[in-house]
């Protein structure tokens, strides 16, 4: 497991022998807190955290195992090893959990063959590049690989005509076309709110408000707003001859108003991030740019773009894990309706979870830590290393 | 009214003698976050204080998360309540580890809580178990079609006696302009969101199909195999009435929980609707309302067939198959949800669960609850005998003559009703109702399951569900509600 | 053609020529109207009765409708003193918990930009094996204090020779990854487990409860945001000083943290921002003293569907004190996350 951060910082924890002229007790303690002053200042929130976060862990692994039944005088767990993760996997749950597979079209196939391509394609790359390439770096490519085509293949099977996505991949949809909407719209505003238009310092407070808002806050906003009954979108609805229609009530129409939401509330941390990481490139480079006259698309493609990877990458790792838990707005907006259509995996964790199913909530959550780790990872490894180089 | 505070003030006389112990109690009281049942609790706990000397602290939990939350409470052994005021529906999860107080003998000893006066569905099924009284009920909770008298009068059309009547009225009446705006609406308006409140609606509709032998016949399982009543022609004529009925609705009325039905109701775009008690007091509120007296309510409509148990198919009513038919309609009035009722936590101290039982049998006797129950904001429906008598009392908080007769006679009727259907209350019965069956009928009306598939999901769910917590235990469990004795 | 091309003609490097500025207005026109048009209608909304707000859209007031204040008085006035305890609520344990997880966050940022971590595996693995095992052992029935003990002291038994024996170690780029996989169990699989925690320990219902678990929530994004502050300070300023003789805590006390203030500032506010609005802990974690605003909002929601008017309200009055502190603190973000964004 390999982290994405950048090279650890040079200096190092002050020289020992510098220290140890004094005797009296303070100065010995003060020595000793120099001396140590990495754990000094790593160990409070390393402690607090893993305290705070380990029993949970350890007790959702346990409850994932187990089943949780009142009998007199109490309750009673039995411990059923891995029966609620087959539920999810082959059981019943399966249809709901992974969803129904449909047959594969032309489209479908060649989405899929672009996709292996593409990852043949980085691979090839991989190995060509010719320094620090290992054995083991090479399976742990092809592994991940075979695993994004796989997740690829799913994705595709059950979003073809016949098919029905599961929880899984309803929350695969919310997190990818998601965070890709947030990202080019955060990057947008931030590119129009760096010019030095009058008014710019207006516009960049009010962009920021949508995440101000709690979240149960803003679903039950955009349960107003979408109601084609009595929310303001009515009139233009009618005007569309559309009165009879409901965009909730089918399929992609409520996936798509549960995302409109999510964007709406998560843009402003896109555009915040990449406002200031835009701020704060080198002025030289664009003057050397604009005396070369270089055209304004030119200057953006080639000088303000690649600077601004690293910081997309770290924010968009940080949206996808907080996107994976993406729950309040289908809970209030659809209520994860109409059937199965928008409802995410932790919400199907919730619903699990509040009729009193504390094993089989558990086993949701961890197959969504399993999910968004596996993504994280081959994330974090595959593109930030890259982009840091 | 004068009469009223007359007796208010003898019964609060007899009070004081009677429960003059407990100066210096003080105890907590968990309800959903009002204002409906938490207002009347707050209200009228100052008055219990002077009475008594016991002082209630009420304090609320958002709806949506109070089951789970007095779980986990009572469960790790927090105790931070020491009543609840919950839905009888939930009692046989706190019932069954122990964590409710029997309350058989208070209420056997208790001459003021006039025990008798209580409806009899609410006294034998819906605040018992196995023979014993755990709850005392605060409020009455139960189904009925409400109707749009003045539309349905243009059009010449009698009140729905079957679901057939109900769908030909929905769709003769769709389309048409009910409030007056220029724009059409609706024919039957149902809360069909996906956990909400769907599955009671659509329990409503298939009780009058599958239960036809009074109360302990049930109408989930078979009382003897616990198999699920759920795969079968009458379960499939049900199913066939609730996805008729969403022709005549709203466009997103797959989206639409109570409270966006009430809504469209009161603002006069419905002609018929599913619901408790609620629209009858809503409807009235000239703030929420453009059609008082407008309004008529009548018992769940019923059906000419029933299921025969040991085929699995539909057959006609006659004296055999349908004993409490009326006009050859077999109406089974569905009790969903059961009613706010309070529960006494049972490590308590013996005092405090003295003072909250007392509470209690305060807010339920007539005295309090005969006034609560005509007020909206309470959410209090009536469940006494004596409530629907005292006409003078509707009249006054704003009904029309006619409209409380109206609303009286549709709630006396499905009371009264022997074959009302009982709410599932066997453990985990979220699980099975929440869960399986919610799941399935939306995957059914947003097209994501036929009909066979969807009675299979449910069949299949329910089964693995009874299995996994042992077929024996919630079998007994289940003829216990019912009050059958083996 | 010419003079549209001249239009968009840029003279300078930041000014945009007309043609752009035009079309840029008009972008952030639309923008600006879809995120203020959300608030528009709550305000809206707060002032309708309910049936105006059933009957149908209206949207504007005094011309489409009569105006009623009777939401905000009922906020205000009839049910103020069950408003104002969990606003206090929220203020206390947002504000504490968003600086105490700054102050360990930052300094924890600190300690992995400027120093180097060797976490050996074999630790971390003896010290997973003790748990497992001590969880065993309190199962079958041995006392949690006594299992305790016995484990962390063969964990300190153990540490050294096993340390030295097996050399594999892991880095600072692992801590700080296994810090923000903390984040990633959905918070349904961990309430119960925390409830439970602070049952033992006594400290359900109290604002003490939700501070210490929103800092220790907080404490990963604090970790990495601040990380890339940090690292774009000049280690030369940091260098010199220490070359004085200045303590590592003086160091970082007195020529970093002065130089981070405005990513700090930034950091502070998302993470206010997160602590401000949580909702499924606060559920758990308080019955009556400690509720938080957030569970007011949701309570709105009962039995006879939402209440939109005094919903509005709420969420209305809880953002009003974040829009002040985002318009104070505007100037520092943009150059606060300048800084940091310098190497991303």
């Amino acid at each position: 497991m390999r982290s994405g951060g950048r090279p650890e910082g040079t200096l190092q924890g002050p020289d020992a022998s510098q220290t140890r002229r004094s005797r009296s007790l303070r100065e010995r303690i003060g020595s000793w807190f120099d001396r140590n002053a990495g754990n000094v200042f790593l160990l409070p929130t390393f402690l607090i955290v893993l305290l705070l976060s380990i029993f949970p862990f350890l007790v959702s692994a346990y409850l994932s195992l187990s089943r949780i039944r009142f009998v007199r005088g109490g309750f009673e767990i039995t411990f059923v090893g891995l029966r609620n993760y087959r539920k999810l996997i082959k059981g019943s749950e399966k249809r709901h959990f992974l969803g129904v597979f449909g047959d594969f079209s032309l489209i479908s196939w060649l989405i899929l063959i672009v996709f292996v391509a593409l990852l043949g394609y980085a691979l090839w790359r991989y190995l060509r590049s010719g320094h620090r390439i290992s054995a083991a770096g090479v399976i742990y490519r092809i592994i991940t690989f075979s695993i994004l085509s796989y997740g690829m293949w799913y994705l595709l099977k059950t979003l073809s005509s016949g098919g029905r996505p599961g929880t899984l991949a309803v929350t695969f949809i919310y997190v990818f076309l998601g965070i890709g909407c947030q990202y080019l719209l955060g990057l947008g505003l931030a590119l129009l709110t760096t010019q030095r238009l009058v008014g710019r310092r207006f516009f960049r407070v009010v962009f920021l408000l949508p995440m101000m808002i709690t979240p149960v806050g803003i679903a039950y906003t955009f349960r107003m707003l979408t109601d084609t009954d009595k929310g303001p979108i009515n009139p233009i609805w009618k005007l569309l001859g559309l009165a009879e229609v409901s965009w909730v009530t089918s399929p992609w129409g409520a996936r798509w108003a549960i995302m409109i939401g999510d964007i709406w509330q998560w843009t402003p941390f896109m555009f915040i991030v990449l406002l200031a990481a835009i701020e704060g490139l080198p002025e030289e480079l664009f003057e050397a740019a604009h005396v070369d006259g270089a055209s304004r698309w030119q200057i953006f493609w080639n000088i303000t773009l690649p600077q601004l990877v690293p910081v997309s990458v770290t924010v968009v790792l940080i949206r996808m894990i907080e996107a994976f838990k993406i729950v309040d707005l289908p809970n209030v907006l659809t209520n994860g309706g109409p059937g199965t259509a928008t409802e995410s995996l932790t919400l199907h964790s919730f619903f699990t979870w509040r009729a009193l199913d504390l094993g089989g909530s558990a086993a949701i959550a961890y197959m969504l830590l399993i999910v968004s780790l596996f993504v994280g990872i081959s994330y974090a490894n595959l593109l930030q290393q890259r982009a840091q180089r | 009214m004068k009469r009223f505070i007359i007796l208010l003030l003898l019964a609060s006389a007899m009070l004081g003698v009677a429960f003059a112990q407990f100066e210096g109690v003080e105890a907590t009281i968990v309800t959903f976050t009002g204002p409906q049942i938490a207002e009347p609790l707050q209200r009228r706990s100052p008055d219990f204080e002077a009475l008594t000397g016991a002082k209630m602290n009420v304090v609320t939990v958002p709806f949506s998360d109070l089951y789970q939350q007095i779980l986990t409470d009572v469960a790790t052994n927090t105790n931070s309540f020491d009543g609840f005021v919950f839905a009888p529906q939930w009692m046989v999860d706190y019932i069954v580890p122990g964590f409710l107080e029997d309350l058989t003998d208070r209420v056997a000893a208790d001459s003021d809580l006039l025990w008798q006066d209580v409806a009899p569905f609410f006294r034998d099924f819906s605040s018992t178990f196995e023979g014993q009284i755990y709850t005392i009920p605060l409020d009455g909770d139960f189904q009925m079609v409400y109707y749009r008298t003045d539309v349905l009068e243009e059009n010449g059309l009698e009140a729905p006696a079957t679901w057939d009547d109900y769908i030909n009225i929905a769709g003769s009446v769709d389309g048409q302009d009910m409030n007056g705006d220029g724009e059409p609406d609706f024919g039957s308006c149902i809360a069909k969101k996906r956990n909400a409140q769907s599955y009671w609606m659509i329990t409503s509709v298939w009780g009058a199909f599958i239960q036809s032998q009074g109360t302990s016949q049930g109408a989930f399982f078979n009382t003897d195999t616990m198999e699920p009543l759920v795969n079968n022609a009458a379960f499939e004529s049900a199913l066939d009435v609730y996805l008729a009925t969403t022709e005549f609705g709203p466009p997103d009325e797959l989206n639409l929980d109570v409270g966006d039905t009430r809504g469209l109701f009161t603002s006069g775009r419905c002609a018929l609707s599913i619901d408790w008690g609620d629209i009858g007091t809503l409807a009235i509120d000239p703030t929420t309302s453009v059609v008082q007296n407008k309004v008529g309510a009548v018992i769940l409509p019923g059906s000419t067939q029933v299921l025969d148990r040991d085929t699995g198919e539909l057959v006609d009513c006659d004296a055999n198959t349908c004993p409490f038919a009326v006009n050859g309609v077999n109406h089974a009035p569905f009790a969903a949800f059961g009613g706010w009722s309070g529960a006494v936590n049972a490590a308590a101290d013996p005092l405090v669960k003295d003072a909250v039982y007392a509470f209690f049998s305060y807010m339920n006797q007539p005295a309090q609850s005969n006034i609560d129950v005509t007020i909206g904001i309470t959410g209090f429906n009536p469940y006494r005998v004596s409530q629907f008598e005292n006409l003078p009392l509707w009249i006054t908080a704003g009904m029309s003559r006619e409209a409380a007769l109206n609303y009286l006679g549709a709630i006396r009727e499905s009371l009264n009703s022997p074959n009302m259907v009982l709410d599932l209350r066997i453990p985990q019965n979220q699980r099975y109702q929440q869960i399986v069956l919610d799941t399935a009928i939306s995957q059914l009306l947003a097209g994501e399951l036929t009909k066979e598939e969807a009675m299979q999901q449910i069949y299949d769910g329910w089964q693995e569900i009874t299995d996994e917590l042992g077929l024996e235990d919630q079998l007994s469990a289940y003829r216990s509600t019912l009050g059958v004795q083996r | 053609m010419q003079p549209i091309r001249r239009l968009f003609q840029s003279r300078s490097l930041h000014k945009p020529s007309p043609g752009t500025a035009i079309i840029s207005y008009i972008l952030l026109g639309i923008w600006a109207f879809i995120v203020l048009f959300p608030l528009y209608w709550l305000v809206v909304t707060s002032l309708k009765l309910p049936i105006q707000v059933i009957e149908g859209p209206f949207y504007l007031p005094w011309i489409d409708f009569d105006p009623s204040t009777h939401a905000w008085t009922y906020i205000f006035v009839d049910v103020w003193n069950d408003t104002v305890r969990p606003y206090i609520n929220t203020i206390i344990v947002a504000i504490v918990s968003s600086v105490l997880a700054l102050l360990f966050g930052g300094s924890a940022a600190y300690g992995l930009t400027r120093f180097t971590y060797r976490p050996r595996l074999a630790a971390i693995f003896t010290f997973l094996g003790l748990l497992v095992l001590s969880i065993v052992a309190i199962n079958l029935g041995l006392d949690w204090r006594l299992a305790l003990v016995v484990a962390v002291a063969v964990f300190l038994l153990l540490l050294q020779p096993i340390s030295k024996r097996f050399q594999r170690s892991l880095g600072n780029n692992d801590i700080a990854f296994w810090l923000i996989s903390q984040r990633i169990l959905p918070p349904v699989a961990v309430v119960i487990p925390i409830y439970v925690l602070f049952q033992r320990m006594g400290l359900l219902d109290t604002l003490t409860a939700l501070i210490v678990t929103y800092m220790a929530v907080n404490l990963p994004i604090v970790v990495w945001l601040m990380r890339d502050y940090f690292q774009s300070i000049p280690l030369e300023l940091e260098e010199s000083a220490k070359v004085d003789g200045a303590s590592p805590y003086r160091v970082f006390w007195s020529i970093t943290l002065p130089l981070a203030v405005p990513g700090m500032v930034a950091t502070f506010l998302f993470v206010l921002v997160f602590a401000w609005n949580e909702y499924l802990l606060a559920l758990f974690l308080s019955t009556a003293d400690a509720q938080t605003m957030p569970l007011l909002v949701a309570a709105q929601n009962a039995t006879r569907g939402p209440q939109w008017w005094y919903m509005s309200v709420l969420i209305l009055i809880m953002i009003i004190p974040v829009i002040i502190l985002a318009i104070v603190l505007e100037r520092f973000i943009s150059r606060g996350l300048l800084v940091g964004a310098v190497k991303g």
